[in-house]
């Protein structure tokens, strides 16, 4: 016994004396290197890493990265705590918190006409809204910044719409689906006249993700449905100096749950839909028995993803932009379900005060924003990751599926850096797209040929084309973005707000017809009771604020 | 050098000198124990205790930017603000009861099992189900919640098969109804903890004389007169030591369970103390009202604990302290 | 007891004797059913294709076999050093946790010993106090300068209240015949901790040290808060969780950032996450049977009185 503790003592100081030079014989002579933390989860590039080697050939400069596995509020609040920063810091939707707590330098001390072009070029026609009170810039936003186009980014719709599978449009003929009522009456058809789907599995009329904070798939569609962009949870009357309201509790978003509660009744709704967690909803959206759910298509792109590749296209989703009749919402509404670009107030990197050479990093960024880099950025290195062909930018599909599979981005990107970092968006000199995904050609090349047939039979090119075009970015930008951590009362109004949606709608929605006006009642009443105005009138002051300083009334 | 000190008291010698006196000449003669625990208890001052300076920042409105003295003082602001909260006491409530529930399943489910696994005389048997029932504890409550989540819905097997055996005619709303959100928790942490926690169990009953149970056997008894009245006194002691432990753990339910389990409708069912915390706490920068929180749990902790120890002593049990 | 009574318990443990076995190993065989579905049908997961799994469904074998997900994780070269560094990690912290708390445990088992009371009262309490995050980052981080170092992974873990008073309550139910007699002897106490008292609390030890190990080997915090920034210090549940937290975020990135596009990737949270458990659960499970020849019904006293 003695002997055998004695070996594992000697063990010990060995590994004890081993160890501690594990990070110095890491630590070869070499270029400078620069710590980086990102406020999200990501996987450590490969030390081959192809566009790693070039930045270091080019620059000299090396990177340590540090990646969020925790939470972010709780990770840069001891960072604050122990002024423990790295040189380049992105803390994603809290980089407010390291703003105040003086974490950054100001980049304007650095950035000028004659110094850094480019940076000075991609700031410029949005100083006012990037500036401060003091006019300092602490971040160069990351994306949003759109050169020589005006366009929506995408040629789909990656974000908000009521969903309906293609197959119910295509089983109806194609018909074009306006409102609410055309739409739930289209899913109750269908559901009668097909109670399965081909394998024999129950159809289901409307899914309702109500888990955490994806229990946005209960609370947003109102706002859509009057009209407007997603304000996250209020919405905010233009034309009416910006009137902000919770629309959850407004006599209109009684029209939306009333429809719901009918169809729950009509066995269209499920109960489970109101305690399945993500992967439960992943699940039934692959195996292709939801009907339609109003969601935000990245919530549910790999449900969608899946049923591609079991080859089910006519299950794959179409997103409806869908409103209220004029009845219902008391005034004609056209929708608005896409938003002009925005550019991304305060997300990116920020060089933090305990950085050697400020100089340096921000000579960095600008080169790094030269067109030969960006070009890099977006589409890599030609005839390996992309092609030219008559002045296109092209890719094979081969390179499609490499540039969106993470194991080979690891290897060959570096988006780990450049994610953070200052781009371009938009369209290039000639006409390419900045954005390989936005390139047409790129774009058809990965569709199927059932989603060609499917947009041919409405006349349409892509998937987007269903949307009216972006409606003009409001002054205030969109409403979600406003970070409500600030204001302690307005904070739990939130949380107290969302938790009241999350725990009363699924009773509203289950409620007997004829208990649902009281149910809805006690609902509002409950919410009023938190009171969510303390929330509402912080979001109006904050809107009020942004507008004066975006417009300068 | 305080042995010296201790000496040159000899000469005016009152009650308190000479019982401070008799204190260091014993600790003396008892300097290898000292030796094996003084270093730990410095240890624990600089760990656990030095760090609670942190507790004052429950009486601020405490930003991590600011130097620690140069945040605003607000008095008792933090507590007032959690005992007028409704969301906070319902928190407490079901902390307590859900912890209570675990209390009792922790120790009845994981000594039967010991108990029962005593018994078995194959040794390969034995092991592996001592090796099987073990495993869950690995799993993560993402997964186990998950699988639960599935066999509880409606068409899941737990439905499918009261249905088939016909003790209900509709399936059982599990999930979405408040009252059986406790009880799941319970039994959801038997099925994924109970073959860890009697481990404990087992280690314990193997200090047991085997000459006791030989006795016991001259005399005819069963198997069950020998779980009774040699198998069981035999863990006694460690029983009552953690009985007394976790009453003082009646604060912790858990987090990770009920986060994952009643994000919904059942709501006022799940949160628990640690969940409120993080929810209008820590995630959003409120850092005091986090240690308010974490202030209250450890005093009543204490408490519990220190009353569970008292009363242990006056029924002449083993004591924790 | 009576002769009679004697008689009639006799006659009844016979009885018992002869059902019962089968029916306690057919309640364990049953238990056994139900703890293994889980852990069967994480490792059936974790062979399936990712996109496929996400259908659900699957019960005890893969629907469609792939390894995607174990390729995935073991891409990278660095989980090799990884698992060194758990290794590691959990050796050295097993190892230290287990001789002192058992140095400890038997100091504060003398009832003669003076400090006992107030060593005692002064741990306890630990278990029940938690200073909030921020004043240990600083204690950690600024204070001893810890961070970026193998060292913060074992300083502050050196031993664990908890066992203390498990192994403690062991001690004290040892027959104190077994002490007394050494003393007399003239034996200190050291020598009575590791020459009589240590060997006879093998068992206790092969459990505080199941414990000590599994929670230094599942631990992802400690790397999270002072090690992130240094990848050669990154530990296995620390890459796993990044791991898991990059296959679950790739899609929600999407939310903000245009790149995301066409997600072709074939590895999907849920499969990922199995395999996850498996390759970190696996190698840590495996020390249960090697600790469990410690159980056996009264090898230490026993032994020892003969």
């Amino acid at each position: 016994m003695r002997k055998t503790l004695l070996r594992m003592f000697l063990l010990l100081m060995m590994a004890a004396m081993v160890l501690p030079m594990l990070p110095l014989s890491a630590m070869a002579e070499e270029p400078v290197t620069v710590t980086v933390f990102v406020g999200e989860p990501r996987d450590q590039p490969t030390s081959d890493n192809k566009v790693f080697k070039m930045i270091e050939e080019e620059f000299g400069l090396k990177f340590e990265f540090e990646f969020l596995a925790g939470d972010l509020q709780e990770t840069l609040g001891v960072k604050i705590a122990g002024q423990d920063y790295a040189d380049l810091m992105d803390g994603g939707n809290y980089a407010e918190t390291l703003i105040t707590a003086g974490a950054f330098v100001n980049l304007m001390d650095y950035i000028s006409e004659e110094k850094t072009p480019n940076l000075y070029t991609h700031v410029e026609p949005y100083l006012k809204r990037l500036l401060d009170d003091e006019g300092r810039l602490f971040i160069v936003p990351n994306y949003g910044r759109y050169y020589n186009t005006e366009d929506y980014p995408m040629n789909y719709v990656n974000g908000p719409s009521f969903f309906i599978q293609k197959k119910v449009l295509a089983w109806d003929n194609y018909p074009v689906i306006k409102t609410m009522d055309e739409y739930f009456d289209l899913v109750e058809r269908y559901v009668v006249a097909n109670p399965t789907n081909d394998k024999g599995q129950k159809n289901e009329g409307f899914a309702i993700l109500c888990e955490d904070w994806r229990a946005f798939c209960l609370f947003n569609p109102v706002q859509h449905l009057m009209g407007r962009p997603n304000d996250g949870d209020v919405i905010v009357d233009i034309d009416n100096n910006y009137k902000t309201e919770a629309y959850g509790i407004q006599d209109y978003a009684k029209h939306y749950y009333k429809k719901l509660n009918e169809m729950f009744h009509k066995g269209l709704i499920s109960q489970d839909t109101f305690v399945m967690n993500y992967d439960q909803y992943l699940a039934k959206i692959s195996s292709g028995t939801v009907v339609g759910m109003f969601d935000q298509y990245w919530n549910f792109q790999n449900g969608n993803d899946a049923l591609r590749a079991a080859e089910m296209f006519d299950s794959t989703y179409q997103g409806l932009p869908i409103v209220y009749s004029a009845e219902q919402a008391g005034k004609e509404v056209e929708e608005h379900y896409l938003n002009g670009s925005v550019i991304n107030v305060n997300r990116g990197f920020g060089i933090s005060v305990n950085a050697e050479d400020p100089e340096r990093l921000v000579q960095f960024m600008e080169k790094m924003l030269s067109d030969e880099w960006q070009k890099l950025i977006w589409w890599g290195i030609e005839d390996e990751d992309f092609y030219m062909e008559n002045g296109r930018f092209l890719r094979t599909y081969d390179q499609i599926q490499n540039a969106a599979n993470m194991v080979w981005r690891n290897k060959n990107s570096a988006y780990v850096l450049t994610n953070s970092m200052p781009k371009r968006q938009g369209e290039m000199d000639d006409g390419n797209k900045w954005d390989p995904m936005v390139q047409p050609e790129c774009y058809y090349l990965q569709m199927n040929d059932y989603d060609k047939e499917f947009l041919a039979a409405y006349g349409m090119q892509r998937p987007l084309d269903f949307f009216n075009d972006p409606i003009a970015l409001a002054p205030f930008g969109e409403a979600w973005q406003i970070d409500v951590t600030v204001d302690q009362d307005a904070n739990d109004a939130k949380i107290g707000y969302q938790d009241v949606q999350r725990k009363m709608l699924p009773q509203v929605i289950m409620a007997a017809p004829e208990a649902f006006d009281a149910t809805w009642d006690e609902y509002v009443a409950a919410a009023e009771a938190v009171p969510v105005s303390d929330f509402v009138d912080f979001m109006q002051e904050s809107i009020l604020e942004l507008v004066e300083k975006v417009t300068g009334e | 050098m305080r042995r010296a000190k201790a000496t040159t008291g000899r000469t005016h010698m009152n009650g308190a000198s000479l019982k401070k006196n008799f204190f260091w000449r014993t600790l003396w003669q008892q300097r290898q124990l000292a030796l094996m625990s003084v270093p730990m208890l410095l240890y624990i001052g600089l760990f656990n205790y030095f760090p609670l300076w942190g507790w004052i920042t429950a009486f601020m409105d405490y930003k991590p930017a600011l130097p620690l003295f140069q945040n605003e003082w607000v008095g008792l602001k933090n507590f007032q603000w959690l005992f007028s909260r409704p969301e906070f006491l319902r928190a407490v409530r079901n902390t307590f009861a859900m912890a209570g529930i675990n209390l009792v399943f922790g120790f009845v489910f994981p000594i039967l099992l010991a108990l029962f696994l005593h018994e078995i005389r194959t040794l390969r048997f034995k092991r592996t189900v001592q090796t099987v029932t073990y495993l869950p504890h690995f799993l993560s409550w993402v997964i186990v919640v998950g699988i639960a989540q599935t066999m509880l819905n409606s068409t899941g097997a737990v439905n499918q098969l009261l249905l088939s055996l016909r003790l209900i005619d509709r399936p059982v709303f599990f999930l979405g109804e408040g009252r059986y959100f406790w009880w799941l928790v319970g039994f959801i942490h038997v099925w994924k903890e109970c073959g860890w926690n009697s481990i404990i169990y087992l280690a314990a009953m193997s200090a047991i004389d085997p000459a006791l149970y030989e006795a016991a056997e001259m005399d005819g008894a069963g198997r069950f007169k020998k779980m009774r009245y040699i198998s069981l006194p035999g863990i006694r002691s460690t029983f009552m030591v953690l009985l007394i432990m976790n009453i003082g753990y009646l604060m912790e339910a858990g987090f990770e369970i009920q986060y994952l389990m009643g994000q919904n409708i059942v709501m006022d069912w799940s949160q628990t103390i640690d969940i409120f915390a993080l929810k209008y706490g820590i995630t959003k920068g409120q850092y005091s009202r986090a240690i308010a929180a974490g202030i209250f749990k450890s005093v009543v902790s204490i408490a519990l604990m220190t009353s569970a120890n008292f009363a242990a002593k006056r029924l002449g049990e083993d004591t924790l302290l | 007891m009576t002769d009679r009574a004697l008689v009639r318990k006799k006659g009844n443990g016979l009885h018992r004797r002869s059902i019962f076995p089968y029916v306690n190993a057919a309640g364990m065989i049953l238990l056994m059913v139900f703890t293994l579905y889980p852990v069967l049908n994480t490792v059936a997961l974790s062979f399936n294709d990712g996109t496929d799994a996400l259908r659900g469904g699957i019960g005890l074998w893969p629907r469609v076999f792939s390894m995607k997900s174990y390729e995935t994780i073991f891409q990278d070269e660095i989980i090799y050093n990884a698992f060194f560094i758990t290794i590691s990690r959990t050796f050295i912290q097993t190892v230290l946790n287990v001789v002192l708390t058992s140095m400890l445990s038997f100091a504060l088992s003398r009832r003669e010993y003076v400090l006992r009371k107030f060593i005692t009262t002064a741990l306890v309490i630990t278990m029940y106090v938690n200073a909030g995050l921020i004043p240990n980052y600083l204690l950690i981080q600024r204070t001893l300068g810890l961070s970026k170092t193998f060292w913060v992974y074992i300083i502050p873990t050196l031993f664990s209240c908890f066992n203390m008073i498990v192994m403690r309550t062991y001690i004290i139910g040892l027959p104190d015949a077994l002490v007394e007699s050494a003393r007399i002897d003239g034996a200190g106490d050291f020598y009575l901790f590791w020459r009589i008292i240590f060997p006879l609390t093998l068992p206790v030890v092969a459990t505080i040290a199941l414990f000590v190990a599994v929670g230094a080997w599942n631990s992802w915090f400690d790397t999270h808060l002072y090690n992130a920034g240094k990848v050669r210090l990154h530990t296995l549940q620390y890459l796993l969780k990044m791991k898991l937290a990059t296959t679950t975020n790739s899609a929600n990135a999407a939310m903000t950032t245009a790149d995301a596009a066409a997600n072709t990737t074939l590895t999907t949270p849920v499969t990922i996450r199995a395999a996850i458990t498996v390759v970190s659960a696996a190698p840590i499970m495996a020390i249960y049977p090697f600790l469990q020849r410690y159980f056996v019904v009264g090898l230490s006293v026993g032994s020892i009185k003969g």
